[in-house]
Order: structure tokens, then sequence, then C-alpha cells
């Protein structure tokens, strides 16, 4: 049987920091149109895989390729591994849009700024019609009537919808999230998974970085489950926290959820 | 104290704000280039920015302006004494603005950064519209307070025979033989053009209304 | 001047007794100023925080007045208006007493950055396991404030160092007195002026080092903010 081509494949992807591996030989295929997340105890490197794939870190060893094309670095001749020119980098990753835990909203702008920014400096449209553009997409996440606030003046849970419609607004081909809502408070994390799970609804290819173990169940189709720098297990939900499960996903689950919840699960 | 008197000082202090405003204009073009060369990849530029930064922030302002009034004719350059005035308050300045500045580009936070990166805009575009406008948000206080240690500093140019501020009380001091008031008056009109300074400066900031970082 | 375009620094150093003895009194006032001045302005800082408000605002316009005006017109206003009111100074103490009056007022305004830099936090916690006010002020308050003022006040300290060579315009026989006077015997003064600029700047350069290395010793005991 053979498998469409995934939205990402990654290959022997290894990562250190100095002397210290954080990511040691990951392979993973990111299924089209669907959610996939990454969960794991901190510093087990699920962030630094995303940013790998976002190329805000780069890969010390491995290939990542988006849609088949080579992210970054490509196999030469003769097995060697060979930098790609920046113009290709950004060529590529023009279809990701990226969504940080901090959100890093341009505070110098109002939300409609934020959005229409790269729209007018990357995509070479007019200020006009890319406010015009932002504003639907604020709209469309329920911020409509914020589009002319700054990000100082928003609430946490709106800044990250803000960012989310400022990577929308790009019409990428694949989402990264990173931790979308750990800097949230619990009543604000509501709004900001329904805006995910929507967009989960409308056929996005998602990578998410989450804690919310619930939103990763429901939600994702895919789960890899990582632990110092290795996948331990991937699979549909059901495969990953069905039981007898290995014991560092049970450790994990009863940090992250209270017993009885892990039990549930 | 006379009005008249009063009035020389006030008259000798449009000198002052002169001199000091023309030294931060210039310094701030000097600044743009130093703080660009402690910020490039190419080391000559990098120890050269730093050399520069390290030896006006490292010696006293009137042993500069000393220095360059003496140096300028002894290569061949007769100037007036205000443009060596003007000229060693440049140099000084501009150490302390690029000082200033390099702090404000290398305090945005790198996430704002990346996530222009991820827009795909440009390096270019990222440092245009996004590095440079949060830096000199985060900068304008330091550079307003450098405004004002340049006001006061000027006073110093009295040693080169400029005839400013601090040298006019001087001189009336000498002639009337009233130092007290004289100096209490120049005293005066320093504070008073330094607060307006200050409440340009907070005005500025408010109108930049985008709050936090 | 001017025929004589060689550039020669080792007729200035020749001088060297000249220049130590200068170097002497720069140091004399700078160590003896910025003590002077950090003392002071712990106070003036302390009184505008725990003291009466009429004392603040009276302090706080001092420091305002002190902050917003030259160096040089504190001194000439010190030193030849003081015996407009009975205050007659030799330029050595008028020196040191318009220096200390400048650095406390400098020093002052990071003392209280200091004290409101610390968190409340670490207050209530001292008040929770029964410190007394005093062992609060000096177990705590003094020992967070250190690490966290001293970055401010190395930078301040040096600063004092270079508003001496100001003092010789009032011919205090400091440093730059002193080397500036033997560059005008010898019509040497390109010479004399870099010679003082090296000068300051190792010195300056130097006391930069200690500072960080002080800092480094006590980064251990730094804290988020």
């Amino acid at each position: 049987m053979s498998a469409p081509m995934p939205a990402v494949r990654i290959e022997g992807l290894c990562k250190d920091f100095g002397t210290t591996r954080v990511l040691d030989g990951i392979d993973l295929d990111i299924p089209r149109g669907k959610v996939t997340c990454l969960i794991g105890p901190s510093g087990s490197g699920k962030s630094t895989l995303l940013r790998c794939v976002a190329l805000l870190e780069e890969p010390t060893d491995g290939y990542i390729s988006i849609n088949g094309d080579p992210l970054g670095f490509d196999r030469g001749p003769n097995g060697a591994r060979v930098k790609l020119p920046a113009r290709q980098i950004r060529k590529v990753r023009s279809r990701i849009g990226m969504v940080f835990q901090q959100f890093n909203l341009w505070p110098h702008m109002t939300a409609v700024g934020n959005v229409s920014e790269a729209l007018v400096t990357v995509r070479g449209m007019s200020r006009a019609d890319a406010e015009e553009r932002a504003r639907k997409e604020l709209d469309a996440i329920g911020l409509g009537a914020r589009a002319g606030h700054y990000p100082s003046e928003l609430s946490g849970g709106q800044q990250q919808r803000v960012a989310i419609a400022r990577a929308l607004a790009l019409d990428p081909g694949i989402m990264l999230f990173d931790e979308p809502t750990a800097s949230l408070d619990p009543e604000l994390t509501g709004e900001v998974l329904n805006v995910m799970r929507r967009l989960a609804e409308s056929g996005m290819t998602m990578l998410v970085v989450t804690h919310e173990i619930g939103f990763a169940a429901s939600v994702g189709s895919k789960i890899a489950f990582l632990d110092h720098g290795r996948i331990l297990v991937e699979g549909a939900p059901g495969e990953v926290f069905a039981k007898p499960r290995e014991p560092r996903i049970d450790q994990f689950l009863e940090t992250y959820l209270d017993r009885g919840a892990a039990t549930l699960l | 104290m006379s009005w008249k008197l009063f009035w020389l000082l006030v008259e000798a202090a449009r000198l002052t704000v002169l001199l000091s405003a023309g030294a931060i204009a210039i310094g701030f073009l000097i600044a743009c280039l130093v703080c660009a060369g402690m910020l490039s990849h190419n080391r000559v530029a990098r120890g050269a920015g730093r050399l520069f930064v390290s030896f006006f922030r490292g010696t006293p302002l009137l042993v500069q302006l000393l220095l360059i009034y003496y140096l300028l004719p002894s290569i061949g350059l007769d100037v007036p004494s205000e443009v060596a005035a003007i000229t060693g308050m440049a140099l000084c300045t501009a150490a302390y603005q690029a000082e200033i500045m390099r702090g404000g580009l290398g305090a945005v936070p790198s996430g704002l950064l990346e996530a222009a990166e991820m827009t795909g805009m440009s390096a270019a575009q990222t440092f245009r519209r996004i590095r440079l406008p949060i830096a000199f948000k985060l900068t304008l206080p330091a550079l307003v307070s450098e405004a004002i240690m340049m006001l006061k500093s000027s006073s110093l140019v009295s040693v080169v025979g400029v005839i400013e501020l601090t040298r006019m009380a001087q001189d009336l001091a000498a002639s009337t033989y009233r130092p007290l008031e004289l100096y209490a008056a120049a005293g005066l009109i320093y504070l008073v053009i330094n607060i307006v300074v200050a409440l340009l400066g907070t005005g500025l900031e408010a109108r930049l209304r985008w709050g936090r970082i | 001047m001017g025929a004589d375009m060689s550039f020669d620094l080792g007729l200035i150093l020749s001088y060297l007794p000249r220049i130590l003895e200068g170097l002497g009194v720069t140091l004399m006032l700078w160590v003896i100023g910025s003590a002077l001045g950090l003392a002071v302005g712990f106070a003036v800082a302390v009184g505008r925080r725990y003291g009466p408000a009429p004392l603040g605002w009276l302090l706080r316009g001092i420091v305002e007045v002190i902050r917003g005006t030259p160096f040089l017109v504190q001194v000439f206003l010190l030193y030849y208006g003081g015996p407009f009111i009975g205050l007659r100074l030799e330029n050595i103490p008028a020196g040191i007493l318009a220096l200390a009056i400048y650095a406390a007022a400098y020093y002052s305004e990071l003392w209280r950055a200091g004290f409101d830099a610390i968190p409340k936090g670490h207050l209530e916690a001292a008040d929770c396991v029964g410190f007394t006010e005093w062992q609060t002020l000096r177990r705590i308050i003094l020992p967070e404030m250190t690490v966290l003022v001293l970055p401010s006040m190395v930078n301040m300290t040096i600063l004092i160092l270079k508003e001496t060579a100001i003092l010789s315009i009032i011919s205090l026989p400091e440093l730059t007195l002193s080397v500036s006077a033997i560059g005008t015997q010898h019509y040497a003064f390109v010479e004399s002026f870099t010679v003082l600029a090296l000068l300051y700047w190792a010195l300056v350069e130097i006391c930069g080092a200690l500072g960080r290395r002080a800092e480094a010793r006590l980064s251990k005991y730094r804290f988020a903010t």
C-alpha cells in the first residue's frame, strides 16, 4: 500500500546545542490535512523539533522536506549534506505559518497592522487591500471589533488569536503551533483551542506542540511522544494512550493530568 | 541683578542650545556608523567601533575638547573655536548614543524577529519595519537623558573660548563682581532648558501609545 | 607655536613625578568625593523613602536641581559665590564638597531605584519568618540592593572620576592641571592632552574591569526581577 506524500517528512533529524544532543535521530511523517501533536516532558526536544521544521533552528544532521521539496539541506552527490541557498529556504518556508508560545505580536502595530504587514512587505499587496484582507481574517476569528487595538490593549487569548490570523493571512500550507496556550491563563486557553479546532476541521495541516492532552487526544489524528530527543511512541491517540502503556507515558500523564483523569484515558 | 544682565545670559543660552543640538544631531549620524560597526560581522569594523566607544566614554570631555582644540590647528585645520567645540561634543555624544543604540537593538525580543522571519520578511525588511521602531521606543528615555547630559556638558566649551551661557556668566561675574547671582541665574537657565527637553521627551513617549513590550 | 611638528610623548612622560603627584590628587578627590557621595546619597534615598512628605519633596527638589545643572556651574557657584554667603573655602575643600554634593544627587537616585527593585514578596517573606525591621534591612534589603545596583554604581563612580577633571578649572592641582601645565611650559599642547587622555582611559578601563569582576563574583546572588 503506497501512502500519499506526507506534508512534511522528517528523516534522521539530529540537533546539538553545544555538546548536548537535543534531538537524536527523529523520523516522522506529518500527514496532509490532519493534526499531528507532539507531546512529552519538558526538555524532551519537542519545541526544538518544531523549530527545526520552521528552520528557526538549523538541524545538525538529517533532512526535512515539505511537499517533497527539501528544507534547508539536501542530499548532494555522493551522499554529502549540502545547505541550500537562502532564496530557496525562504520559498519553501513561505508555505509554513508559525504560532509562538509568547504570541510575538509586534507591539508597535495594531491587530490589523500585525496581520497586514507581511501582505504588504512580502506579498507586495497595496496597504488598503492588505488591510481589507486582514480585517476579514480578524472577523473570522471573532476579533473584528478589536482590529484597531494594539497588542498591549488585548488579552493574552486575543493576542494569540491575532497571531494565528497573522499566520493564516499568508495562506500557508501547514501551520506550526509551539505550545500556543502555555502562557495563557486557564480561562483563556479555550478561545484559542476553539480557533485551532475550527482550523483543523477546515482541513489545515497542523503540527502542534502542546501540553493540552485533552486537545491532543480529541483533535489530533496522530500523536508523537518524545522523550530525551527520541520518539518513544507514535500513532493515533487510541494507540498511544491505549493500555498497557509505556511506563514513561504513564509517568508523563500522571504529571500533567491528575491521577483520576489519567486512568480515564 | 538687573534684567539687562539676565538678558545677556539668555542670549548666550541660545548658543548653548544651538551647540548642543548641533552636536547631538551630528553625533547621532556618527553614532549610527559606530553602532553599525560594532554590530558588523567584520572584525576590523567591530574593533574600530568598540575602540571609538571605549575611548570617548573613557576620557573626560574636557580633555577631549582641549585635545581637539589644539590638535586641529596642528594638523593644518584652522577652524573657529565653535567648530572645535562642536566636533568634540559630537564625537563624545556619538560614543554614548552608539552604546545606547546597540543596547536598544539588542533588547528587541528575539521572538518578534523570528515572527517576522516566519512571515517571509527579508533581513532588511525585518530591521526597518520591526527591529528599528521597537528599539527606538526602548531607547527614547536614554536618548533624552543623553541630550540633557550634552546640554550640561556644553558648559565645558567655555574653556576653549566659546562665549556660551557658562562663559558669559563667568565674564559678567568678573566684571560686575556678582558671582553668586550670575552663576545661580545661569544654573536656573540650564535647569529650565533641561526641564523643557525632559517634557518634550515625555510628550514624545506618550505619543507612541503602544505601551509595554 | 606649531613650528615644531614632532610629536614627542616622551617629553611629557619625563615629568613622571609631577604626573604622579597630579594623579594622587585626582585619586584622592575621586575616592573622598564618591565615598561621601555614596553615604550622603544613601541618606537622601532613605529620607525620601521613609521621611515625612515635606522632607521628601525638599530632597527631590534639591536632587533635581543638581541633576539639571552643569557640574562646572555648581563648582563656580560654590567656589566664587560661596564667600558672598560666608562660605570661604580653599579650592581643594571646595572641589571635594562640590564633587560630593554632585555625586550624592546621582547616587541617591541609584539607591532609590535599588529600594524600588526589591520585590515586595521578599520583604513579606522576611516579615513572615519573624525578622525585625533592622534585620530585614541588614539581611535582606542591603545585600539584595548591592547586587542590583552594583553595575550602575560602577558606571556612576567612573563618571565621577571623569568629572574630577573639571576641577582643574578652579586651579585645583589634579591630573589635568598638572599635565596641561607641563604642556604649556613646552608648547606641547597636543602631546600633553594625548598623554592625559590615555591616562584617564587606562584608569577608566581598569575600574570597569574591576567592576565587572565584582559583578561576576556577586552574580550568584542575582535573582530574576
